[in-house]
């Protein structure tokens, strides 16, 4: 069973019908020559990884440029087509004036399954105040928060707000919110571990892919800026795998993954069983984690 | 007189030979015209249009010709961040695939027929699949 974590389903056709819509989100994202793409390629794209569930991010940026990438009622459209595939998270801009009500709303009537933040590109730091309520309102419907960290690709999103040490006020104040931080931090690699290794809460993900081809970056990171064995054997709990496709695609990412040499229990951990704990579908074997 | 039609494939494995012959053959005869050049090409640049005999053992060898020339673990250039894509690019063993199979053939129309060999197939040949691709046939004559 593989879920990959992190996915913006920006070419889904279902939801690419308006041609400006789609630029809106092309342009925000910063991905191009890619065109949507049906349903069935999706799923066969999926089935051919071995992948069984996908979680789909939405972005809103109400507030910063006036559209989302991908909304939450899009999010929803797509899950409905393949609900057994698909895992919908919602998000919401922290600065407009109904965020709370939006979220509200994405948990209770979209039933959508976990919020994505986008610090970098929502411009607002993860332990400023104004995050609270909705910190709050994650924690009412036990759903769980996917963090952009570190460097983004996205146009016009600073790193500073994305910054790991940005979430340790909120791992400390919020110890019940599971959340991931994702791309490993890249690259803030170090400071990253330092979260996910103190933090039962923080989860990773290893949707990285900025330099090399996936097994030389994979190797630099998981060998080389980490300890050889750091995630066998202080992580094998905390990394999930996420693509970030259609930036990075699990067909480059999975056999890199595969060729790192994880004990079988420590890869199936990492290639689904991880995810589970995060969404709440089932508690930790090892209940100081949970 | 020229006459286009574009088909739609979509390839369910990152290597993978499909047959087009039928479809280009088709398309020669009820395009209307008699005497002329058929041209067959990808739109593509990690896919090869290729001619050659239909066989599963020839399909198999020319499969294992190329991850000879071309390995998956080398040390190659097309393998960074690309800003026009937004992706990084690390598909290389893909693009010198589709080098070397080259993107496109010919066929003589004769009389509103595909001249061909006995032996001959065209194939669409992936090296990046799975995906959703495009190949355009040309008919150019009267």
């Amino acid at each position: 069973m593989i879920i990959d974590v992190h996915t913006h389903p920006i070419f889904h056709k279902a939801i690419s019908e308006d041609k400006g819509v789609l630029d809106y989100r092309k342009q925000q994202f910063g991905i191009y020559k890619q065109s949507p793409a049906p349903i069935e390629s999706v799923l066969q794209e999926m089935d051919y990884m071995g992948v069984s569930r996908s979680i789909l991010l939405p972005i809103d940026l109400t507030t910063q440029s006036g559209g989302w990438i991908v909304s939450n009622e899009e999010v929803r459209t797509i899950t409905e087509l393949a609900p057994d595939r698909f895992i919908g998270f919602a998000s919401v801009d922290p600065y407009r004036s109904d965020a709370v009500e939006v979220l509200d709303r994405a948990f209770r009537v979209l039933d959508l399954k976990g919020l994505k933040l986008h610090p970098s590109k929502q411009k607002f730091y993860p332990n400023d105040d104004i995050m609270k309520p909705i910190y709050k309102k994650c924690l009412e419907y036990d759903k769980p928060i996917m963090f952009h960290a570190g460097m983004s690709w996205e146009p016009d999103a600073p790193a500073k707000y994305s910054h790991p040490l940005h979430f340790e006020d909120v791992a400390i104040a919020y110890p019940e919110l599971r959340m991931c931080l994702a791309h490993f931090g890249w690259p803030w690699i170090q400071e990253t571990v330092m979260l996910l290794l103190k933090y039962p809460n923080v989860f990773t993900d290893t949707s990285i892919l900025h330099m090399d081809n996936a097994l030389d970056f994979y190797k630099q990171v998981f060998k080389t800026n980490m300890g050889p064995l750091w995630i066998e054997r202080n992580l094998n709990d905390k990394v999930m795998f996420g693509t970030n496709s259609p930036r990075f695609k699990a067909k480059r990412l999975l056999p890199a993954l595969e060729a790192m040499e994880f004990r079988p229990k420590t890869l199936q951990k990492i290639l689904g069983g991880n995810a589970e704990v995060f969404l709440g579908e089932r508690r930790n074997e090892r209940p100081w984690l949970n | 007189m020229v006459k286009l039609k574009t088909i739609v494939l979509r390839s369910t494995a990152e290597f993978q030979m499909i047959k087009i012959t039928e479809e280009i053959r088709s398309f020669i005869e009820e395009c209307g015209v008699q005497n002329g050049i058929a041209a067959v090409i990808s739109a593509h640049t990690t896919t090869g249009i290729m001619v050659n005999e239909g066989l599963e053992c020839v399909e198999t060898d020319i499969e294992e010709l190329l991850e000879r020339l071309v390995p998956k673990d080398m040390p190659y250039a097309h393998a960074h961040f690309l800003p026009s894509y937004g992706a990084t690019g690390s598909n290389s063993p893909s693009h010198l695939k589709s080098m070397l199979s080259g993107n496109s053939c010919m066929f003589v129309v004769q009389n509103g027929k595909m001249i061909s060999g006995d032996a001959q197939d065209v194939y669409l040949s992936e090296f990046d699949g799975p995906k959703s691709r495009k190949v355009h046939i040309q008919v150019i004559g009267e």
